[in-house]
Formats: C-alpha cells, structure tokens, sequence
C-alpha cells in the first residue's frame, strides 16, 4: 500500500512501482560472487587497518585522488581514504561548517565531530590538499583535533611551473613522511608501491571496461562496488582477477553464463533494454550512491562513471621504470582532470573520448549542492555534450538527503524516454532513406 | 477504441478519455488529491467513464503520469508528465517549440522539436517558489480565493519586489511587505512576476517560438502576461491546460497500442 508520502513511487529509489519495487541495491548476489566479498569491503578494510596498526604501521586518511598513496605505502603507512558518505552526520557537522557547504565536506567532517569513522579515529595523520576551498578550509578545522598535511596542488593546466611546483610538493611530502616515521623512501620500495597501485589500477580499469559490451555483465551500480577504501588489499586484487575471468567474455563461452547484472533487481524487471548513461561530476562515495541506483531504477545503465569513484583516477598508471620516481607519481596525479584546474580541457577531451568507447546514449551529470567548481564547469560539459557529441545532457543537483528522489526518478525517466523516442525516430529515418 | 490518461498530480487528479477512431476527447474528469491516492484516482477514473456512457472493458489501454503515476494501479504503463505534455501540447498546437508547464509542486521548461518529440527539459529542483503551491501560499496569506489572485493582480501599477527562492520565506518576505502597508494588487502581481522570472532562468534564455503555456497555474489570470515579459516573447496558453498532462498520457497509449 503506498502512503501519501512516497507517492507510488520507491521511497529509496524513486523508481515508480512504489512497494512493489525491488530495487534493492546490489547485493542480493549468491555469496561467493566477487560483489558479495566487495559488500563486506567495510568489514575487511577495519580488521586490514586494525591489524596493521597492531603491528606498528600508521593509519594516513586522504581525502582525495591527488594524495599519492604510492608514498603512504612506501612509509610504511596504509592510506585509508575518508571520504563521508553519510547524510546522518551532517547536522554535527553543522555546528560549525556552514549549511551551504557539499555535503561530502560536512559528512567527513560530521564523523570527526562523532568520532564516528573507525578510520579516523585510528589515523595518525590526514592529508589534506587545496582542490576545493571548502575542503581546503574544513581540513584547518578537523587539524585542531588530527595532525594533517596540506599538498598544494597548482590549479593552472598544463603549466611546466605548476608540474615543477607539484613535483617538489610531492619531494616535501616523501621528506615529510620520512622523518614522521622514521623509514626511508627507497626507490626500491617506492618502486613497490608504485607496482601494487599500477595492478590495482590495471584491474579495476578492465573490470570498467567491461561495461563497453553490448550487454554489460554488471551494473554501473554494481561496478561502483568494485573498490575499497584502503587500495592494494591482497584479497581485493585476487577478487579482481576471479571478477575478470568471470565476467570477461570468453572466445567460445560468450558472457551470458555468469552474468551478475542478469540477477540485479534494475534488469529483472525492465522491460527495455537499459539506455547507456555516461555518468561525470562529483564522486560518489561510498554510502553516497544514491543517484545511480535512481538512475538504474528508471531505465538507464550507467556504463561509464567519468569521475574520482569511477575511471578518472585509474586511467593513467606511473611509470614504475622511470629514473626519478617522484617526477614520475608527480607527472601522473597533475594530469588529473579535478574541476579546480583551470581551464580543464582534458576532462572535456576525456568525456567525448568515453562517450565514444562506451557508446554513451546520454550524459547524466551529478553536482553536490554548493561544489562551486563543478557546478560551473557544467557550462562546458553541457555544450560539449549537446553541441559537439550531439547526445542529451542532464545536470542533477543534490545533496545526501534523499527528500528529492522522487523527482530525480521523474527527471532520469524523461530523459530516458527522450532517448528512446531519438531512437526510435533515427530507426524511422534510416529505414526512410534505406 | 478507447484509450484512457490519468495524471495523478500533486493537487489534482486528471483523467481524459480519448477515441481514437474519432480523434476526440470523449470524456474527461477532475478530482482533489489525497491521502489515499490509488482509490481516489480508481475512483474518478469509474466516474468519469460512467459519465461519458463508457465502462472499463471498453478502454483499450491506459497510461498514468504525473507525481503519483506509480500509484496508478489500473494503467498499463507510466509516463513522464515531460513525455505528455510535449504530447499533449503538440496534440493541440502541433507548431509549438517551447513549452512552458507549471503545476501544483514543479515547474517545466520542455524543448519539443517539429515532430513532437521532447528535444530538452528543464525542472525546478527542491524548491516551491516557481510553482502553484507558491500562489496557494500566497492567496492564503492574504485571505483572498485563489482564482481571485489572478484577476487582483491586473490593478497593479508597480508589482512588489519579491526576491525569495524559497517559499517559507518568501512568506516571511510578503508578511513584511503586508506590514509595511503594500497594496495587495502589488503583491499579487509580484509573486506572479517572481514565478515567471524562475520560470525565465530555467529557461536559460534559450526559449524557442511558438511558446505555449500549460498546466493548471496557466489558468491564473496574468500569470501569462508576467511569463511574456520575463521570458521576452509571445506565450500562448493551451487550451484546457489543466488537462494537457492526462490527454498526453492518452495519446501516449493509443501511440504505444499501435
């Protein structure tokens, strides 16, 4: 019986069919699936870094893709990333963030107030970085009660200086840690580092580039999945692999047999093929996952995420063989197409490039309410997609509540049926002129 | 054959029944919505098949749309009120380009191209100010019947200032103005000036003519005139723009029976 208040419609997912519907997120999968090991990610990520500190390394939160985790594991260290996700730490938050900050900032913020984030409370040190003001100032308050470290990164693109500038940041950084923890940055086990995060980052780039299929295996929802906070645990790679030899279509066998997306409650009750959404913006952290579950409810199939939860930080790998390694980690994170640079053309050349390799039937982008940089930058990723990739573009503005889904349900399915009826319309004008 | 549309909105429920045999509305119906949306829409569906002489094995198919088409148990499948109006609009004013659709709790900008189909839309966000929830506000506030507001509007020489985008505090803001001995005419004209100057910036600027204006706020009297001018162009309104949402639907089913 639907209530008044979710009006028919899924009160979790905006999906019309209200109760009936069986949207019930991703992990209603059979228990050995490489998606049910990454459901309990939370679990295994706590006893990684219990045990770790346990055994004397130190637990460093990062906040960001920027943060070079090559050097926090060549420490010694293990970087956890902090990333809240969680709109019920919001309000602590506020007490002394503005309202009118994302809610990404105050959700982290709002666990330090709670002492909520088990990973935080074990972390000996934060490392902060200048890719958003309200980030960038959050950090000087969360420093009253953690030691952090600010990598400043320059904003202009591709600027020699700004590549120098960031490198010698980076050269600061390895000094930093060294004499923080005593140890040695050897190329030997920087190198190290350097090879874990290249595989982790190989891998969780071929499980994306399975969505380029015809029939993906998975959800983009699901795919979301593939990921934890702490990068580099030996299980997660091992479950990497046995999620490629899965799901990776086979010469002979094709893909059908294990397909996880067939079990998924978005495709068990579509009627029409999903419409392939090109997903960009802000990340989606985890507990933040809303929009592509409404997304995937209303008859689209998010089969590329071009943003810091998706390809963007995994596209580029550092080269372990260079003769200096800091230049070469420096090289690889300034490359990183963040909202703050400016101008940011390679994240627009980035977009049509995966517009293309994904065959991308629309362009869905997603903007935490007062993200300044993002927001205004949809100015570009609007015309670049309308004008110049041709394909329809909607900007959806939000924050953790979920007090809108209804009407981002009612704004994916129009879009979707926007789509279907150009479809349909080009089928109608090629058989014309066939 | 009979094909039917609900719009279960989020004030009223509409239904239209169209033949398309004839190509005409052979029976349509309105109600208030409620707490107990399914039954009332089953509800006024019945009577209005019941008033046009018609019972329900007679409808081919049905499509729901609006806020509550979930909860339309009856339709065969949902729509987006986006898809109907563009249909329903370009049903009625085939050469319409942009159509501006406000309602009870959203606000529309729909981009239709020449044959119909939804080009691009636009929507407000979370917020009431752009939409008939704000002229019920308003009207409560000041004491006055809500079709009254509109023609009040008409006497205003100078409409007041109403910058809010919120509607709780834009009626804080009109309380103010209240106090401070504006006219109600003025005030009247301002919230219909300050929804179309939402309406405007949804728009982008970017409305392409012929403009049509639909949904039931386009019933107020100078809510079209205020749209005109903020918008810098002709706007026309549809007729019977209540109901544009539930012939879309309609005609949705009877395109997808075919």
């Amino acid at each position: 019986m639907e209530s008044a208040v979710n009006n028919g419609c899924c009160p979790e997912h905006g999906a019309p069919g209200g109760s009936n519907c069986r949207a019930v997120g991703p992990h209603k999968v059979p228990g050995d699936s490489p998606l049910a090991w990454f459901a309990g990610m939370v679990g295994h990520c706590k006893a990684h870094a219990l045990a770790a500190r346990a055994a004397g390394r130190p637990i460093v939160g990062i906040m960001c893709e920027y943060a070079p985790r090559e050097l926090i594991f060549a420490a010694g260290a293990v970087p956890v990333c902090l990333c809240g996700g969680d709109p019920d730490t919001i309000p602590s938050a506020e007490a002394h963030l503005p309202t009118n900050l994302c809610s990404l900032i105050k959700s982290t913020y709002g666990y330090l107030v709670e002492k909520a984030n088990p990973f935080l409370e074990m972390a000996d040190l934060v490392v902060a970085e200048t890719t958003c003001d309200g980030k960038k100032k959050m950090f000087e308050l969360m420093a009253e009660a953690r030691a952090t470290y600010v990598l400043a990164l320059p904003h202009r693109e591709d600027d020699p200086d700004g590549l120098r500038s960031w490198v010698e940041e980076l050269r600061r950084f390895k000094v930093f840690l060294e004499n923080r923890y005593g140890v040695a940055i050897t190329p030997e086990r920087l190198r190290e580092a350097i090879e874990l995060m290249n595989r982790e980052r190989r891998l969780r780039r071929e499980l994306a580039e399975l969505m380029k299929m015809e029939d993906p295996p998975l959800t983009g929802r699901q795919l979301l999945d593939f990921k934890s906070i702490i990068s580099g645990l030996p299980d997660d790679l091992d479950q990497y692999e046995r999620a490629l030899a899965l799901w990776r279509p086979r010469e002979r066998s094709g893909s059908a047999t294990h397909d996880a997306r067939g079990q998924s409650p978005e495709c068990a009750t579509a009627r029409q093929q999903p419409v392939r959404v090109l997903l960009t913006g802000v990340p989606l952290v985890h507990g933040a996952e809303r929009v592509i579950e409404i997304i995937e409810a209303n008859g689209g199939l998010v089969v590329c995420q071009e943003n810091c939860t998706g390809l963007k930080p995994i596209l580029e790998d550092v080269r372990a063989d260079a003769p200096d390694l800091i230049r070469a980690l420096g090289e690889k994170y300034y490359h990183l197409s963040c909202s703050v640079r400016t101008p940011n053309r390679k994240r627009l050349a980035l977009l049509a490039q995966l517009a293309t390799e994904y065959r991308a039937e629309c362009v869905i982008e997603l903007i935490w309410h007062a993200c300044l940089t993002y927001a205004i930058e949809s100015f570009h990723v609007r015309r670049l997609v309308e004008n110049e990739l041709g394909l329809p573009y909607l900007k959806i503005e939000t924050d953790y509540s979920p007090a809108d889904s209804a009407r981002i349900a009612t704004r994916v399915a129009a879009l979707v049926e926007t789509v279907r009826a150009r479809t349909a319309a080009q089928h109608k004008w090629l058989s014309g002129v066939g | 054959m009979i094909f039917a549309g609900i719009d279960a909105g989020s004030r009223s429920i509409k239904v239209v029944l169209y033949d398309a045999a004839t190509r005409k509305v052979v029976g349509r119906g309105i109600a208030e919505q409620g707490v107990d949306q399914a039954r009332l829409a089953e509800a006024l569906f019945d009577q209005t098949l019941e008033a046009s002489g018609l019972g329900r094995s007679q409808v081919a198919r049905t499509v729901a749309t609006g806020y509550g088409r979930g909860s339309v148990r009856f339709a065969q499948s949902t729509v987006t009120e986006i898809t109907c109006h563009a249909r329903g609009v370009w049903q009625t004013s085939p050469n319409a380009r942009t159509i501006i659709e406000i309602g009870g709790q959203d606000s529309k900008v729909i981009w239709i191209e020449p044959d119909g189909r939804v080009r691009d839309f636009a929507m407000n966000d979370r917020c009431a100010a752009g939409t008939g929830r704000f002229l019920e506000m308003v009207a409560a506030r000041l004491g006055v019947d809500l079709c009254k507001l509109g023609e009040m509007s008409r006497a205003s020489a100078r409409p007041a200032v109403i910058s809010s985008t919120c509607v709780v505090f834009a009626e804080t803001e009109i309380i103010g103005l209240l106090a401070s001995g504006a006219a109600v005419a003025d005030i009247a004209a301002g919230v219909q000036k300050a929804i179309a100057s939402r309406v405007s910036t949804m728009a982008m600027r970017a409305v392409v003519p012929p403009v049509y204006f639909t949904g039931g706020v386009a019933l107020q009297a100078g809510m079209c005139r205020a749209l005109q001018h903020a918008l810098g162009a002709e706007v026309r309104v549809v007729p019977d723009p209540q109901f544009t949402g539930a012939l879309g639907a309609a005609l949705v089913a009877a395109d997808q029976a075919d």
